[in-house]
């Protein structure tokens, strides 16, 4: 799912600046290369494809995120994690 | 990275804090941090400005100017965001999201925005939170040519022939005294109007305010435009001071000041109010009222007082006074439209805003 959203993103962005489609690839941080605008449409975008392609919405612009967002938008694998813990979260409770 | 999220009551304890004035640089002014902690729209416990620090240094900030919008009989607080600026070596740590986000999540997701520069666009409107209101259109009247100006600016390097510029100005500049004197002559444009200067908004004024200003989004009242007057985000002063310089935003021009102009009738009864603001050589009109048959003569009125202030440009965004310029006929070098924006954040799409009135100084718009 998230590889479809950075398929999305790279849409959005010119072939010199596009996220390769890697766990471990760097989103924001000192060797990041998302900028405001940019990961603030990865967010939109990861909201929206969550709720579209496993049928359930997560919020990821509450303070709980935001207190943390060099951990969870570090790589996308880290993005990653906190979906599914933020999924199981909900399931469990 | 650490955000600090300060509210009315935590900027008054920084006004008094030596520590807070430290940083390389500044997210607020001291007289701008005055002002936050005078709005009568805020709360006490209001976040108005959010601040990322890196290190104990400032990589970025928010301002948020709460304020109340109105439609019908219900009331709604928001926040206006302003002075948005992020250090563009943290660029790509997030911090402007996280600014953003933080703001909407303090104010229940009811934010507005007026104006704003393209980088700030391009942020909103990636978020998909907002919603852009009818654009607020004026008129932009060039009342003095201000070669010098307008090259100087474009092409610094022909600075050297500032004088040739400067002597083709002032002979332009008396050309315009002329054709204004003759236009002053043959046309009686105060039409027996007379004024009141105030600095402050009177009784008779905030009453007048008040039944005139029923289809306003945000119906500014006697205190909400006393503050405006009162507590300035541009002082008049020469030089930039040693925090102007650590502040990214405008804190000084070498001319700003409001003044409220009450105009009256022959027969004495008062038949409109306007706020004007003078910034170096522009005089914008942020606020006015009146009812439609008099619009000509403030129009009239306010035309008479941006020649007597000797301004070069004067930009209006009342559409009546708007409507009412060409009647005038008085002399000018040249007119264009001009328009503000204004978005609301989609939690405030429930408003069943149709029939509402923009001021040229709504939003954080009457502060620059």
């Amino acid at each position: 799912m998230l590889f479809n959203v950075i398929d999305e993103l790279n849409e959005l962005r010119p072939a010199e600046e596009h996220l390769e489609k890697n766990l471990m690839a760097p989103l924001i941080g000192d060797s990041g290369r998302l900028d405001s605008a940019a990961l603030i449409n990865l967010i939109v975008l990861t909201e929206q494809k969550t709720a579209e392609e496993l049928g359930r919405p997560i919020l990821l612009t509450d303070d709980r995120t935001m207190s943390q967002v060099k951990e969870v938008f570090g790589t996308l694998g880290n993005l990653a994690e906190y979906i599914q813990r933020l999924l199981s979260e909900k399931r469990d409770g | 990275m650490e955000i600090k999220a300060f509210t009315v009551g935590d900027l008054k304890t920084a006004l008094l804090s030596a520590d807070f004035w430290q940083t390389k640089t500044l997210p607020i002014t001291k007289h701008r941090a005055i002002s936050y902690s005078h709005n009568p729209r805020a709360d006490n416990d209001d976040s108005v400005l959010l601040v990322a620090y890196q290190d104990s240094q400032v990589i970025g900030y928010l301002g948020i100017l709460p304020d109340k919008i109105f439609v019908n009989d219900a009331v709604y607080k928001i926040g206006w965001l302003t002075s948005w600026w992020v250090d563009p070596s943290f660029a790509t740590t997030g911090v402007g999201a996280i600014l953003l986000f933080q703001a909407l999540n303090a104010y229940q997701q009811k934010l507005g925005v007026s104006g704003g520069s393209k980088e700030a666009r391009k942020v909103l409107d990636a978020s998909q939170k907002f919603t852009a209101l009818k654009t607020l259109k004026g008129l932009d009247i060039k009342f003095r040519l201000n070669v010098t100006g307008a090259i100087l600016g474009k092409r610094p390097a022909l600075k050297i022939f500032r004088v040739v510029f400067k002597i083709f100005d002032d002979m332009m500049d008396e050309i315009v005294n002329l054709r204004n004197f003759f236009w002053k002559r043959r046309n009686d444009i105060c039409q027996g109007l007379t004024f009141e200067y105030i600095s402050l908004i009177d009784e008779e004024t905030g009453q007048f305010i008040q039944r005139h200003h029923q289809l306003d989004l945000t119906r500014k009242e006697k205190a909400d435009l006393n503050w405006i007057m009162a507590y300035p985000w541009i002082l008049s002063a020469p030089l930039k001071d040693s925090s102007g310089r650590r502040y990214y935003f405008s804190s000084r021009s070498n001319r700003f000041f409001y003044l409220g102009v009450k105009v009256f009738g022959q027969d004495s009864r008062m038949v409109g109010f306007f706020m004007l603001k003078v910034r170096d050589d522009r005089m914008s009109i942020v606020y006015s009222y009146c009812e439609s048959q008099h619009a000509l003569s403030i129009v009239a009125a306010v035309v008479y007082q941006a020649l007597a202030m000797d301004v070069s440009a004067l930009s209006l965004y009342d559409g009546q006074l708007v409507a009412s310029f060409p009647e005038l006929g008085c002399p000018y070098w040249s007119t264009k439209g001009i328009s503000r924006g204004f978005s609301l954040s989609k939690a405030l799409a429930e408003i069943p805003l149709t029939n509402y009135r923009l001021h040229g100084g709504d939003g954080d718009l009457a502060f620059y």
